[in-house]
């Protein structure tokens, strides 16, 4: 006779165990650093640089009076900015890269005024130059067509600006950010994580309780999931609330970018869990991390955009899983697109997901 | 009454190494039994498979009258683990740790009962890694009696620990036994042995060399004709250091 045992449950054990896990974690300086603490300072950098927009430095000799006419048109323009010094001490600046240009301008006729415009650059600073090169040329042309009389010049150039949202930097960066705290969370915290509990024997004191070992796993990746979704949320409320980051669709746009963050957790969660079934300890751990992680931060968009990145490298570029984890992102905030528009991306993490969830079935070892 | 345990031609092997090589024992219900043997004899490989944490190569295992090949859920349900060393999570404190293990166990208890039953009510808030080597190893026993087990396997439970501390340890392994609970554990100290062990089965190089009670084996070795230079001593360097010292834990 055969006696039958019912199966032990699951669900409890795997709330109560999600809890405490997320605790430990928030209890775990290295975790907290990674999730947390590095994101905000990436942010906060980032979002400092938007702020500062383009400005032509140019260098004015001392003897160079102020109120000479060039001078004082120039000084007009908005984001030009002076800095009058010795001559040779402005050389040594342009050539350290901290002037756009130098402008000397000598008065050459005393009676009919008449001026001599010498303008120095540096190679090292091309378009910084060009650009000092185009403001002083118009200048002087529209001063010699006020000399000369002609209040009627055959070629008029306007100008005309389109309206629209000023592009800033921290556009770019917050959604790299988002992606590069998600992929440190899933692959630092799991891989490290999970070693260092088969190494003290934690996890073999767990398998010895009718709690499944897929059970313990899914309670990981779930506490995981927790730690993520308030970075995410953090890095959000930073983004938007200090540094004025765009939401296209207001809360749709943010709803839609917790999902994506979950849904990029949980294909991430894969490459850590395979990592951390090759690697036997720490030591042969970091270097596999490192070798997953970091062309994936370098490469996939999330510092610079992937467009200025050499031809041949692209086609790899594009496709890491971060790279559509970033484009996806971007999609629905600096694009403003919706969240349909972001299947591609979608299925292309789903891929790299179940490769990683295949892979790590195959290498996964319990102790 | 039937063994709570019997273990038939267990093999364990690895690759060409035999870890554990035909052993057969059993059990009784309430007994302190113990593996006793050098490193590397077995010990911690044989209880491993009745624990169900490893899978024999061959042989049969039984716990409770249940097959741990076959139904390994419904053994652990019954069974209290204590590993080699205390593995638990360093980021959670005492009572949260009984809390989840009380659901990974799928029972109710009160984590401060269980502390107070190991002396540990004090150190509620800590963390693990902030207890001595007594204190983690209590602590490992509490959690072993979570789901009021018919037996716990306590692997080493004394190795590291000052004689006070193991004095103690001792104590409360015989307070659990008095509650019905069996026992198994393994150890290189004869001393503890012979002291706290109803039953012994002797380990080497993966064999069981000889099972029976310690007065039987020192008895079995004196009819073989064996004589150890007696001299008569009051007291040996452990009772000395136990009188200057006291009897009295340490550890808090």
């Amino acid at each position: 006779m055969k006696t039958q045992y019912k199966k032990p449950r699951q669900l409890k054990a795997f709330l109560k165990m999600t809890g405490y896990f997320f605790l430990a974690q928030r209890r775990n300086p290295a975790t907290f650093a990674f999730g947390f603490i590095f994101p905000v300072v990436f942010i906060s950098i980032f979002g400092l640089i938007g702020n500062t927009p383009q400005k032509l430095t140019i260098g004015l000799p001392a003897e160079v009076q102020r109120t000479n006419p060039i001078v004082s048109v120039i000084e007009k323009q908005p984001f030009v900015k002076i800095d009058q010094e010795e001559e040779g001490i402005l050389e040594n600046k342009l050539r350290q890269g901290k002037l756009s240009g130098i402008v000397d301008i000598q008065m050459a006729n005393q009676t009919t005024p008449h001026y001599d415009v010498k303008l120095t650059t540096s190679i090292g600073n091309v378009q910084e130059g060009a650009a000092l090169n185009s403001l002083v040329r118009g200048v002087a042309d529209q001063a010699n067509l006020r000399i000369a009389g002609v209040t009627n010049p055959s070629i008029i150039v306007t100008q005309s600006e389109l309206s629209g949202r000023q592009f800033r930097y921290i556009d770019f960066a917050l959604p790299g950010q988002i992606g590069f705290s998600l992929l440190s969370t899933a692959v630092f915290g799991t891989v490290f994580g999970l070693i260092f509990l088969k190494k003290s024997l934690v996890l073999k004191r767990m398998f010895a309780s009718p709690t499944r070992a897929i059970t313990i796993l899914l309670a990981q990746g779930a506490s995981r999931l927790i730690s993520a979704m308030m970075q995410t949320l953090l890095i959000l409320a930073l983004g938007i609330f200090v540094f004025k980051f765009y939401l296209p669709h207001g809360y749709v746009t943010f709803f839609e970018l917790l999902l994506l963050s979950a849904f990029g957790l949980v294909a991430f969660l894969g490459f850590g869990y395979f990592m951390a079934g090759l690697a036997n300890d720490e030591n042969s751990a970091g270097p596999l991390v490192n070798l997953i992680t970091l062309p994936q931060f370098l490469l996939s968009g999330t510092f610079f955009p992937t467009d200025s990145l050499p031809a041949w490298i692209q086609p790899i570029a594009n496709n890491l899983p971060l790279s559509y984890f970033n484009m996806a992102v971007r999609k629905i905030t600096t694009e403003g697109g919706d969240i349909t528009q972001t299947v591609p991306y979608i299925l292309g993490l789903l891929a790299w997901g179940t490769v990683m969830y295949l892979l790590a079935a195959k290498t996964f070892k319990w102790e | 009454m039937a063994d709570i345990i019997v273990v038939k031609n267990l093999i364990k092997k690895y690759g060409d190494f035999t870890a554990v090589n035909d052993i057969s024992f059993s059990v009784k219900p309430g007994e302190i039994f113990g593996i006793l043997g050098p490193n590397g004899a077995g010990k911690t490989t044989t209880l491993e498979i009745i624990e169900t944490l490893k899978k024999q190569t061959s042989g049969d295992v039984f716990v409770d009258g249940i097959n741990v090949k076959d139904h390994p859920w419904e053994v652990k349900r019954r069974i209290g683990v204590q590993l080699q060393s205390a593995a638990f999570y360093p980021e959670l404190r005492l009572t949260e740790l009984l809390d989840m293990f009380a659901a990974m166990y799928d029972v109710k208890v009160n984590p401060m009962e269980m502390l107070k039953k190991v002396d540990l009510a004090d150190k509620a808030k800590n963390y693990v890694k902030q207890l001595s080597g007594g204190q983690k190893q209590r602590f490992s026993i509490a959690s072993t009696l979570i789901n009021q087990p018919k037996v716990i396997f306590l692997d080493e439970p004394t190795t590291g620990l000052d004689p006070q501390a193991r004095i103690h340890l001792w104590d409360m392994v015989r307070d659990i036994k008095k509650e019905g609970v069996t026992i198994v554990l393994t150890t290189h100290y004869m001393d503890e042995a012979e002291q706290l062990c109803d039953r012994l089965a002797i380990m080497d190089h993966g064999k069981i060399i000889k099972t029976g009670t310690p007065k039987k084996f020192i008895d079995d070795l004196l009819k073989a004709g064996f004589k150890k230079e007696v001299k008569v001593e009051q007291a040996n360097l452990e009772d000395v250091f136990l009188n200057l010292t006291g009897r009295k834990l340490r550890d808090e």
